[in-house]
């Protein structure tokens, strides 16, 4: 008879995951424990009458491992299935570790860029639209983004772990052979781009306060932020937005430091502000 | 703000920050939005419609603060719960608070990237504790090494100074202090609320461009908010980008089956 984890010890992997995955992040194994403690209860069911073999299941998992948590709940649900066929002598220590190691990267960057950085922002500026709208009413905003976001993210979570147990590795190799996850992070990621444009030009601000009056009157003459924004509007937000992607994408700035030019540059336009007399 | 309050809000701080007891989707990308954030604090301390408003203007700036990759900018609960709270003993109107949430955000982010960077290491011991688990082929030791382990350290090193700082605005707090704050300093600092917002966007772009033609796509979306304005929301621009990104995704899958026959 094969050897199987139990739907319950499933169950409890899962929920280990999405609730502590973050728990312990260091830098020497990052969610290396966390991961350890969701394959505990498998572990125990495919292993649980050799100390020996327990013993080395543990040591598999806790070595180094990374993902962005909510979609890479995938990666434990293959991890299982993983472990299910190793017990029954399917597959080596060797594979398991190397998938893993393979997981960390695809999984960081799908993560990545279809949840956190797509689905996140889309749901707040929904969530800080009613609350503008919404007058005396407005806590109905977090109050729907505290609801929305975590239950549909746990659905999400779910769906993927068990993905990743149903398909295991070969389905998953499928998957990504056939081309289909590459077509789906690229659809994602262009409703995701088109979304930060807009929200790019309707947030970031960056004001030019310089403008000329006439001697006597006080009168302004030229509005340097209206000339320009009857040009090209928002070119200012659009540069500085363009300016950070560079620092940090590309020339590996810290976001605290690029923090720190934000704040020269604002306390330079204050300052030009003052002297030009628009504030 | 009574210390019983002052409790409530710190540890809504270690609820919120990343890796507490709730885990990431209920807790950091959650309580720890300046959104909600803003909500919790405007229910402890009684002054909701307040503390929204002071919410929207972090959320704005921080719309874009993700935490990809364990790669910590800014501890948003820090900043945010502290911002707003601090605000909010301070002040009573929209114009004084929203110089101080940045003041108290400032401080606040940053005290919470220290305490962030602390627990990253000291975390690290919790693996002695794991490995000696795994020698004795014992699971319950990894659920004392991450969460037992983990969570004491992370609520350490969160409620307690967030509480300490806390009382301190509490203690301060009532004086007149808003009559010296003088007006170019919030005028500074709206502007770079306004400026920070780049920040986010510009990691977040970061995320997102792969290839040359993402800069025109994202360009699209740009110039559609920026030249109609008037006309058009950033939701009519979600909903336009679905459906541009959905007959993508059915062009080039209908094509793909096309060449290489049913795969």
């Amino acid at each position: 008879m094969p050897k199987k984890i139990s739907e319950k010890s499933l169950k409890k992997a899962f929920l280990t995951w999405f609730f502590w995955n973050g728990c312990s992040q260091q830098a020497e194994s990052m969610l290396g424990m966390a991961f350890a403690q969701t394959m505990a209860p498998a572990i125990n069911d495919l292993y649980g009458d050799s100390k020996e073999e327990t013993s080395k299941a543990l040591k598999r998992h806790l070595t180094l491992f990374n993902t962005e948590q909510q979609v890479g709940a995938i990666c434990p649900g293959i991890a299982c299935a993983l472990e299910e066929q190793r017990a029954n002598g399917l597959v080596s220590d060797e594979t398991i570790n190397s998938v893993k190691v393979a997981l960390i990267g695809p999984t960081s960057a799908i993560g990545d860029s279809m949840w956190v950085a797509t689905i996140i922002p889309i749901l707040l500026t929904i969530a800080m639209a009613i609350t503008k709208s919404a007058g005396s009413l407005g806590w109905l905003g977090p109050v729907i983004y505290m609801i929305a976001y975590p239950v549909g993210t746990f659905f999400l979570s779910n769906f993927m772990f068990k993905l990743g147990y149903k398909s295991g590795l070969e389905g998953i190799s499928k998957f990504m052979e056939s081309g289909r996850l590459d077509l789906i992070t690229e659809s994602l990621s262009i409703l995701g781009l088109i979304v930060i444009g807009a929200l790019t030009a309707s947030y970031v601000s960056v004001p030019f306060p310089v403008q000329i009056t006439s001697i006597e009157g006080g009168n302004v003459l030229v509005n340097f932020e209206s000339l320009l924004n009857g040009i090209f509007p928002k070119l200012l937000p659009l540069i500085l937005t363009l300016v950070v992607y560079r620092l940090f994408g590309k020339k590996k700035w810290s976001p605290m430091l690029i923090m720190g030019l934000i704040l020269v540059l604002a306390a330079v336009l204050t300052g030009l502000g003052y002297i030009f007399g628009v504030y | 703000m009574s210390i019983f309050q002052a409790v409530l809000v710190a540890l809504f701080v270690y609820l919120g920050s990343i890796g507490s007891i709730v885990g990431n989707t209920i807790g950091w990308y959650n309580l720890g939005r300046p959104l909600v954030a803003s909500f919790i604090v405007g229910l402890i301390l009684g002054n909701v419609p307040l503390a929204l408003e002071l919410g929207l203007l972090l959320q704005l700036a921080y719309l874009g603060s993700v935490t990809p990759g364990g790669a910590m900018a800014w501890d948003l609960s820090y900043a945010s719960y502290i911002g707003i709270a601090g605000a909010l003993v301070f002040a009573t109107d929209f114009a004084t608070a929203q110089g101080f949430v940045w003041i108290f955000a400032g401080i606040g982010g940053a005290i919470g990237v220290a305490m962030w960077n602390l627990s990253y290491a000291l975390n690290i011991f919790l693996n002695r504790i794991a490995q000696k688990g795994a020698d004795e082929a014992n699971p319950k030791k990894m659920f004392l090494a991450n969460v037992v382990g983990g969570q004491t350290i992370g609520f350490v090193l969160r409620f307690v100074p967030a509480l300490i700082i806390l009382l301190t605005i509490s203690a301060t707090g009532g004086t007149n202090v808003a009559d010296y704050i003088p007006t170019w300093l919030t005028q500074g600092l709206t502007i770079f609320g306004g400026m920070m917002a780049a920040l986010g966007m510009g990691i977040l772009l970061s995320f997102l461009v792969k290839k040359k033609v993402h800069f025109a796509i994202f360009m699209f979306g740009f110039i559609l908010m920026a030249y109609f304005s008037a006309q058009i929301t950033v939701l009519a621009v979600a909903v336009i980008a679905s459906i541009i990104a959905f007959i993508y995704y059915t062009i080039v899958d209908g094509q793909k089956k096309q060449l290489g026959g049913n795969r």
